[in-house]
């Protein structure tokens, strides 16, 4: 803070006042947004008996890795990490890709079909087929049991497509001319000036998509359920959590004190909690630096 | 196409022209899913039984995470033994989604358990009748209905077997009490075993030992806990107001065993005055004042803490925190059942006996290739060895008969105890539990229990203290306390809350009417002042009337006696 205020030199009363209020203001925020997230890692380490006695914050008071071997105990969790991570690269890869193409298609004012198109996109915001019809057609593209059922049908999304054009659409249309001018073809024009100035937007998107892909167990309960080789990471997990669940309903049925054993389906949830946020919250830091150089490009450029 | 296929086909044999239609329209559509990868070496030639492999595929409402291909003990020993391999799907999330896909795409798999979703697959004509099958193929699962196979019926327009149950088991027999009046061990056993028969009993030792002990282990000691959490408020809050009057339990409604009329529960007198009696232990200070806002999570860190005296609830909602209790060793913390009721003339239902409820289960679908197979499975797994089997697993590899008396090994039981997903996982044990099966309590011709729960057992899980508390009202085990189940007849229509309530029927909405309105009137009739307990009880009355009770009420005893006709078996064509 010191050294903030030195480099906009001599500071007022009120400047000062709004510093203070200003960094009080931000930790709460941070510790609003930061508490829950610890709370649930210091219950997943914590043991499931001491948590029913309930009391824990931050810092878990018998520690324990009892509530992960539970979920690392069961097998197929390997190969279900794989198939997410893949298709977490796939999936995000295939979508920006093909995303903005459409858009650069798009924004581009001599392409004859733009307001047709544009139209019909915007349809599929507003309307969708439903679950029903959705499945049916899957099964008759025969994408059923196959790893392209996760990547395939949701390449191409009009709303990413809207956000990527109306960020091209900002950009001068001189760039795309000189380029021209330079010999280059629309491809190299796509690829070589676009597409480079387009990073933080993709960067917005591929998070987007990226999260998305890395969340999505449903339809790998629609159209893969059966197939071990296929499953994804969070769709075991759902599995273990239901499981526990249901164990522990059983467990009462049957009066088997011994099924309940040490652990319990509140501490289950949150070591699970903890597995699925972890692998994604690193890609974070990754894509942070194009939002970075995203608002620097734009403050130059204007 | 089809039609031209079905015609040179309809020239050889009607039944073979059913059969191949069903299959080419499966494969003209280049489907690869599940549904259709069963082999076809059975055919549709009923009597010749075979082990031939033969695998079947299926969908499961309940998730199974230890499922192992049938590549465990037990499952190994199933597909020698029948040839049958199955290739199951377990739901993940909402199984009625799937389940409506599966209905709509026609992808039926061989055989499906779709629990409360059955309506979508039954309008689609999904699923087989089973009423021959079981009476021609399954003399094993006959034996085990006996004369209550009418309760398997669908309706009574539509007398269909859909399903083999494989949920309720066949003649359970609770071996103890699990509630719902519960007082710490520490409060009797510092009174010297007061009788524990009425409300006035359990107030009163709530109240001497509170005003004996004000703190406990430094905190204020409180002598009642509820809870009201969501759909919690009717076990530990609405629920009991019938179990301390001599009622069953039929969720929200009574039914009068006389003439089976049905009237929401709250409308007997004798439970206003149950809501009256915990008005009044608010009015004395005994009733938590966070009864009514306190979500689950608080109220079980409240329990584990010790300092509650006593819990109205089941068993299943106090387990953790008791275990907590017990981990922490205050065993006399943990909690006993008493049957208590409003006065000494009520006698606690509890045990009051529902017969065979029937209801979900295993279904054969029409795109099973075989369903003389699969039902013959499903008897082999019904059969005395089938079940001993799947309780027991495989005799010599994981029990033995000591004196006989039917045991784990050593190094089986020591697994089960400790390591029960492994013990699933590797003997497959409890894993095949699909077709109808013997409950707890029920003797094999060996003399033993097909489950592999007994009494002894929950017996060695009390506690010493628990052990002395039961020895000072001369009794062994919770449940002796109990009036038992042949104190009472058996309900004719089995488990009122269990009757499947038509989606259309102006129940469902009146339903959800009526509970939000029962959920914020009884909380506050109870903490009103006495004074008031009356008008805000007649408030609540007058407004579940005004939400359509009595017309809910009037389609509810339509149904029940309707279950009462079905069950009697007068309508069976």
């Amino acid at each position: 803070m010191a050294k903030l205020s030195a480099s906009y030199g001599r500071q007022t009363l009120g400047d000062r006042v709004f510093d203070i209020g200003n960094v009080i203001f931000m930790t709460l925020v941070l510790i609003a947004t930061l508490y829950p997230f610890l709370n649930v890692l210091a219950v997943s380490f914590n043991d499931s008996a001491d948590t029913v006695r309930g009391g824990i914050t931050i810092w878990p008071r018998e520690f324990t890795l009892e509530n992960y071997k539970v979920i690392f105990s069961y097998g197929t969790l390997v190969t279900a990490f794989q198939i997410s991570v893949l298709r977490t690269i796939v999936g995000t890869i295939l979508s920006l890709t093909a995303c903005s193409m459409v858009a650069y298609t798009l924004s581009r004012r001599d392409f004859q079909g733009r307001k047709f198109i544009s139209v019909f996109l915007v349809l599929t915001l507003y309307v969708s087929g439903g679950l029903i019809p959705g499945f049916l057609l899957m099964k008759n593209l025969g994408l059923m049991n196959s790893f392209w059922v996760y990547v395939l049908p949701g390449m191409v999304n009009a709303f990413y497509i809207f956000m990527i054009r109306s960020f091209m659409d900002n950009l001068p249309y001189a760039l795309q001319e000189s380029a021209k001018l330079d010999g280059a073809n629309d491809f190299t024009i796509f690829w070589r000036v676009i597409l480079p100035l387009c990073k933080p937007v993709l960067a917005t998107i591929a998070l987007f998509v990226a999260v998305g892909q890395w969340n999505a167990w449903f339809d790998t309960y629609l159209y893969n359920g059966s197939n071990s080789s296929l499953t994804t990471l969070q769709f075991e997990l759902m599995k273990i959590l239901q499981s526990t669940t249901s164990g522990a309903d059983q467990a009462r049925g049957s009066n088997i004190v011994e099924q309940m054993r040490s652990v319990s389906p509140d501490s289950v949830k949150m070591a699970i909690t903890i597995v699925t946020i972890v692998p994604i919250l690193l890609v974070y830091p990754f894509l942070q630096r194009y939002f970075v150089q995203g608002m620097t490009l734009g403050a130059v450029k204007s | 196409m089809k039609k031209r296929f079905s015609k040179l086909a309809g020239s050889i044999v009607i039944a073979s022209l059913l059969a191949s239609v069903i299959g080419c329209s499966n494969s003209g559509t280049s489907n690869t899913s599940p549904g259709s990868t069963g082999s076809n070496s059975g055919g549709n030639n009923a009597e010749a039984v075979s082990n031939e492999p033969m695998t079947i595929t299926g969908f499961f409402s309940d998730p199974n995470t230890n499922w192992n291909n049938m590549q465990d003990d037990t499952g190994k020993f199933i597909t020698e033994k029948t040839g049958i391999t199955l290739k199951p799907e377990f739901a993940v999330g909402d199984p009625e989604q799937k389940i409506n896909l599966i209905a709509a795409s026609g992808e039926y798999p061989d055989v499906i358990s779709p629990k409360g979703a059955s309506g979508a697959l039954i309008d689609a004509g999904a699923l087989l009748d089973l009423t021959d099958l079981i009476e021609e193929h399954a003399p094993n699962i006959k034996a085990m209905l006996g004369d209550q196979i009418d309760r398997l019926r669908h309706s009574n327009d539509d007398p269909s077997i859909y399903f083999v149950p494989s949920l309720e088991a066949i003649d359970q027999f609770y071996f103890d009490a699990g509630g719902p009046f519960n007082l710490q061990h520490a409060v009797v056993k510092e009174l010297g075993y007061p009788q524990m028969r009425t409300l006035q009993d359990y107030e009163n030792a709530i109240k001497a030992y509170k005003e004996k002990y004000p703190t406990i282990d430094g905190q204020p000691t409180i002598g009642l806990s509820l809870l009201a959490d969501d759909w919690r408020i009717m076990i530990s809050t609405t629920n009991p107001a019938f179990w301390a009057t001599g009622a069953p339990d039929d969720g929200e409604f009574y039914i009068d065993p006389e003439t089976h009329e049905a009237i929401l529960h709250y409308k007997r007198p004798e439970e206003r005055e149950y809501f009256r009696w915990l008005n009044h232990m608010n009015d004395i200070g005994l009733l938590d004042k966070e009864s009514f806002v306190q979500k689950y999570d608080q109220y079980k860190a409240k329990i584990a803490s010790g300092r509650v005296l006593a819990t109205i609830d089941q068993q299943w909602e106090i387990d953790e925190p008791e275990a907590a209790l017990k981990a922490a060793g205050k065993h006399e913390r943990a909690y006993g059942h008493y049957p208590i009721t409003l006065d000494e003339t009520y006698k606690a239902a509890n045990f009051q006996q529902t017969g065979f409820n029937g209801g979900w289960g295993l279904a054969i679908t029409t795109a099973a290739k075989d369903p003389v197979r699969i039902i013959k499975f499903l008897d082999y797994l019904a059969s005395e060895e089938g079940q001993i089997l799947v309780n027991w697993g495989i005799e010599g590899k994981h029990y033995e008969y000591v004196d006989g008396k039917r045991v784990f090994l050593p190094e089986i039981e020591n697994i089960r105890v400790n390591d029960n997903n492994r013990f699933k996982k590797e003997f497959g044990i409890g894993n095949y539990l699909l077709s109808l099966r013997y409950g707890d309590g029920v003797k094999d011709s060996t003399g033993n229990y097909f489950t592999t729960n007994n009494p002894e057992q929950v017996l060695e899980n009390y506690s010493d203290i628990e052990k002395e508390v039961l020895a000072g009202y001369d009794a062994t085990y919770w449940k002796d306390l109990f009036p038992k189940e042949d104190e009472f007849e058996v309900k004719a229509w089995g488990a009122a809350w269990n009757i499947p309530v038509p989606n259309d029927s102006i129940i469902t909405v009146t339903q959800q009417k009526s509970n939000d309105i029962v959920r914020k009137r009884i909380p506050e009739a109870i903490l009103a002042k006495p004074a008031d307990f009356d008008k805000v009880y007649d408030t609540m009355l007058a407004e579940l009337d005004k939400a359509g009770a009595k017309k809910m009420e009037e389609e509810y005893t339509k149904l029940v006696k309707a279950r009462i006709e079905l069950w009697s078996g007068q309508v069976t064509e």
